[in-house]
């Protein structure tokens, strides 16, 4: 039998950016501390910035070239600086016993989720147009699926952690998974609306910072196991 | 320039991995000693020390049978087996180099490992016991990873033949950059640490017994027969490095020919690969803490999901 066909350089590295994209969510995953979690959350946004730029090299995009540089301002230094900045002193490295999970079958319930991620989005049979002028090359189906499973497995991470600032990266990181699809599929979508999708995610940092802090300030603790007894 | 007869080259293959162990093994631990600032033993050292080995006396435990001798020399049997088995000098297969796939040399490489733990058990020696007992355990844990990184080649190249795999990653720029390839890649590379007892797993070169794993089922073996087993470490060590480089990593460099020029430029090669790979994993060693010992299923966790993410991008994501 003859080996199966490669997709081809291009395609590789859209989806080999996207495979560490989808490991660097493990890693936030069982990350125990909250200050690593965020530097993950930075690689991540680094790799889907330079992803942009390989897709605009690749597609003849101008647009995306602009919206790397600004997707890498936002996600890169400012919502990582603001996250550090809100975290309460005492609470920098995080809440201890925030795993509700042991790291290793945080891990295995992340595989099985991410299988679940791959399945569906291979079943949609979604083949991206490849939008742009010099556009060669269809979109890379794996990136595709790596991005429906990383959503799942950042949801997971949101679920399987108790303090809010885990939370907070948990959802982040669906933001970088919903850009990584966006790109992959979508790649010609307008400027505007990319930029327009970069600033939900600054609403979405305001309102998590307001919600720590506010937590902060009612319960002394980062922990929502604190919530439990508000139930009326 | 002459060519070199098929038969002999298969011999080359066994005697460039039984004699070049012992330098590789000498030349990684030299790197290792001058990344920490000390002089090192030099690289022939493994040599002398196999040689001094060989000339002492043997002792055995009294209660324990002829099994407890004969071991050595079946693991190391089973290593010099595997070298007809996978590509070590040529990128073509040799007769031999069929009768037996990836699964094949696994079995033997496992078979090796299950008489040195079972003669252990046989001392009655609390420590040895231990060690073989928790490298049973942890070798249990990392064979699904072997597994997922077996079903990644077997995707690939629709065989299980450790030749097809070096040659599809031969044949163009896009088979190397696929993430199915360096999942396994790396998935492959952390089992190796594992197996040859390398830093986040156990410190090859400590002697605090209750930190080892691989290395105290030998304590009670003695002369020739110890000879035997570290040679055997060597040699699955140099086995490993050599799947490492010439499957997944970089086959190049293979002969492709039968011309004498080729071949021997293939063992210099060969061996050249293999410390390069011993310098990588001498850094690793120097940059990591050893993990604890219940922590080291995280680790083959991470393993695990490298190889894991490996197939599903192949099977589940067509890359």
């Amino acid at each position: 039998m003859d080996p199966v066909r490669a997709p081809g350089v291009y395609a590789g590295v859209a989806n080999v950016i996207a495979a560490v994209m989808l490991l660097l969510e493990f890693g936030m995953l069982r990350q125990a501390l909250v200050r690593d979690q965020v530097r993950l959350y930075m690689a991540q946004s680094t790799l889907i910035s330079v992803l942009a730029i390989v897709i605009a090299a690749d597609r003849n995009l101008p647009d995306l070239y602009a919206l790397a540089a600004l997707s890498a301002a936002l996600k890169v230094v400012a919502v990582p600086l603001v996250l550090r900045r809100l975290l309460p002193r005492s609470h920098a490295d995080g809440v201890a016993g925030s795993q509700t999970l042991s790291p290793a079958s945080a891990v295995l319930a992340g595989i099985v989720l991410a299988a679940i991620g791959f399945f569906c989005f291979g079943a949609m049979q979604i083949h991206g147009t490849a939008g742009g002028t010099g556009g060669k090359s269809t979109a890379p189906a794996t990136a595709l699926s790596i991005a429906g499973a990383m959503m799942l497995v950042a949801f997971c991470l949101m679920i399987v952690r108790r303090d809010v600032a885990s939370q907070a990266i948990g959802f982040f990181s669906v933001e970088n998974a919903i850009s990584l699809t966006a790109l992959v599929v979508a790649s010609g979508l307008p400027l505007i609306l990319e930029t327009a999708f970069l600033f939900d995610l600054l609403v979405a940092v305001v309102v998590f910072g307001m919600l720590i802090r506010a937590h902060h300030a009612r319960a002394e603790s980062l922990s929502t196991a604190d919530l439990t007894r508000l139930r009326g | 320039m002459s060519a070199v007869p098929i038969p002999v080259i298969q011999l080359l293959q066994v005697l460039t991995v039984a004699l070049g162990a012992p330098g590789v093994t000498g030349v990684t631990a030299r790197v290792e000693a001058r990344l920490q600032g000390r002089r090192g033993p030099r690289v022939l050292q493994p040599y002398y020390d196999l040689a001094k080995l060989f000339r002492k006396e043997a002792l055995a435990p009294e209660q324990a049978s002829w099994f407890f001798l004969a071991a050595p020399l079946i693991a190391v049997t089973c290593y010099l087996t595997i070298p007809l088995l996978i590509p070590v000098l040529t990128s073509y297969g040799l007769p031999l180099g069929y009768m037996g796939d990836i699964l094949g040399g696994g079995f033997l490489l496992s078979l090796a490992s299950f008489v040195v733990a079972t003669a252990a058990l046989e001392t009655g020696s609390p420590y040895a016991q231990l060690g073989s007992s928790r490298a049973k355990t942890f070798s249990a844990i990392t064979e699904p990873v072997v597994l997922f990184v077996v079903f990644t080649v077997a995707l690939l190249t629709g065989t299980d033949l450790p030749y097809a795999l070096a040659a599809t990653v031969r044949s163009s720029a896009g088979q190397i950059i696929r993430p199915a390839h360096l999942l396994a890649a790396a998935a492959l590379f952390m089992v190796i640490l594992h197996e040859t007892g390398r830093i986040p797993v156990e410190t090859h070169t400590g002697t605090n017994e209750f930190g080892m794993i691989e290395e105290a089922r030998a304590f009670e073996h003695s002369g020739p027969y110890f000879a035997l087993l570290k040679w055997g470490s060597g040699l699955k060590q140099l086995i490993l490095f050599t799947i490492l480089a010439d499957v997944f990593v970089a086959p190049w460099g293979l002969a492709s020919t039968q011309r004498a020029g080729a071949v021997g430029l293939a063992i210099v090669a060969l061996l050249a690969k293999a410390c390069a790979v011993g310098c990588v994993v001498a850094v690793i060693d120097n940059s990591f803490a050893k993990l604890r010992l219940f922590k080291i299923t995280e680790f083959v966790s991470g393993a695990f999901l490298l190889a894991v993410l490996g197939v599903f991008t192949l099977y589940l994501g067509g890359g």
